[in-house]
C-alpha cells in the first residue's frame, strides 16, 4: 500500500498518510472547494489501511498503533463533517480491536480549537491526546 | 491624491462583474471634479469619510467565488493578526468571516450575472468586530433559510451545541452544510447576529446578515 502524501495549498491541509509507520497525519488550514473530493480519498485510504491492519495481526506482528495527528489552524463546517467522518471510520477500526490514537494539536491561545477537538472526542470512544503546538 | 489610504479599502467590480481587490488600480477609483455637485456620483472623500466612520477595516463588492474569496481571506487574515488584541479573538472573527463569506458565494456560485453579486464588510470598533454580508437570493429560498435562523437565534449555548451533534453525525444532504455554518456562527458569536429580507423585484429580495464579535468577551 502506498504513502498518501498531499502538500498543503492555500485552502487545503497537507496530508501525510504512511502505511510503514501508521502515522497518519492532517495540518494547516481546510476549506478546500471542494471537500468531498478532497477528504473521500483520505477516507478511502483509511478504509484500505485496514486490511494491512488485519493482515499484521493475523501475522501475529508487532501491532504499531495508528496514530493520527490533527495538525489544524482552521477548518470550515463543511470540512468539520469530513474530519467526523475520519474520526467515525477510524472509530469502527477501533471497535474492531485495532489500537488507534488520535492527537490532537492546537494553539494554546486557541481556545475554540481544543473545545472542537473536544467535542470530537466526546462523541467516539478511541483515545483522543490534546498536546498544544 | 491619495486614495483610501487609510484604512485599506478593497472595494468595487469590474464592469464585467468580476471584482478587483488592489487598492493600487487607481483608475478604478476615479472620481471627477464635477462630482462633487452631483448625487448620483460616488465621491472618493465622501466614501473615505464615510467608512472611516463606520470603522470599515475592509469592505468588498463583486463576485464571490472561490479564488477571490481565498485571495481576500488571505490578506484580511493578515490583517487581523495585526489589529487584534488576542488571537482567540482573531481567530472567532476569522471562523465567522469564512462561513459568512462562503454563504454569499453559493448564492453567487456559477453565475456571472453581476445582478447576482454580493458584498461583505468587516468593521472594528474598540468594543467589536462587526461582519456583514449581503446578496440578492431568489424568494422562493428564503422561507426555509429564515426558519433555520429563527430557530437558531433563539437557542442556548447548550442547545446550540446539541444541535451542532446533532448535525454533524446526521447524513449529509448537499455539499454545503449551511446548517452547520450558521450555529458555528451562532456559537462562536455568543448569538449576536441579526438579518432581514428586502424585496427586490417580485422573484428576488436582498438577503442582509450581520454579525457582532465582542472584543472583551
Amino acid at each position: 500500500m502506498n504513502a498518501l502524501i498531499i502538500e498543503k495549498t492555500e485552502d487545503s491541509p497537507g496530508v501525510k498518510f504512511d502505511p510503514a509507520t501508521a502515522q497518519l497525519s492532517l495540518s494547516g488550514e481546510s476549506r478546500p472547494e471542494n471537500a468531498g473530493k478532497f477528504y473521500n480519498p483520505l477516507l478511502e485510504w483509511i478504509t484500505q489501511f485496514e486490511s494491512i491492519l488485519f493482515w499484521r495481526k493475523e501475522q501475529k506482528m508487532d501491532q504499531k498503533p495508528l496514530v493520527f495527528a490533527f495538525r489544524l489552524d482552521y477548518f470550515n463546517s463543511t470540512s468539520a463533517k469530513y474530519i467526523m467522518d475520519i474520526i467515525l471510520t477510524l472509530n469502527k477500526l477501533a471497535d474492531k480491536g485495532y489500537p488507534i490514537r488520535v492527537e490532537w494539536y492546537y494553539d494554546e491561545r486557541d481556545e475554540d480549537m481544543l473545545d472542537a477537538g473536544k467535542e470530537f472526542a466526546e462523541m467516539v470512544k478511541i483515545k483522543f491526546d490534546f498536546l498544544p503546538n | 491624491m491619495r486614495y483610501f489610504s487609510n484604512p485599506v479599502i478593497k472595494i468595487g467590480a469590474h464592469e464585467t462583474g468580476k471584482p478587483y481587490f488592489s487598492h493600487t488600480k487607481h483608475q478604478h477609483l476615479h472620481f471627477s471634479q464635477n462630482s462633487m455637485q452631483d448625487n448620483n456620483s460616488l465621491n472618493a472623500y465622501e466614501v473615505h469619510k464615510f467608512m472611516s466612520k463606520m470603522d470599515i477595516l475592509v469592505a468588498f463588492t463583486g463576485h464571490f467565488d472561490h479564488q477571490m474569496i481565498t485571495i481576500l481571506l488571505k490578506n484580511i487574515r493578515g490583517k487581523l493578526k495585526t489589529t487584534s488584541p488576542e488571537m482567540a479573538i482573531e481567530q472567532k472573527v476569522y471562523c465567522i468571516l469564512v462561513e459568512c463569506v462562503e454563504n454569499v458565494s453559493k448564492y453567487s456560485s456559477g453565475n456571472e450575472d453581476s445582478s447576482r453579486n454580493g458584498m461583505f464588510m468587516l468593521c472594528k470598533s474598540d468594543t467589536k468586530y462587526t461582519v456583514i454580508t449581503g446578496n440578492p437570493m431568489l424568494n422562493k429560498d428564503i422561507p426555509s433559510l429564515k426558519t433555520k435562523l429563527d430557530n437558531v437565534s433563539k437557542m442556548s449555548r447548550e442547545e446550540l451545541k446539541q444541535l451542532y451533534r446533532q448535525q454533524i453525525m446526521s447524513e449529509r444532504e448537499t455539499e454545503n452544510n449551511a446548517g452547520l455554518g450558521i450555529i458555528d456562527i451562532a456559537l462562536k458569536s455568543g448569538n449576536q447576529f441579526h438579518y432581514n429580507f428586502k424585496p427586490l423585484t417580485e422573484t428576488t429580495s436582498f438577503y442582509h446578515f450581520q454579525t457582532e464579535i465582542e472584543i472583551n468577551s
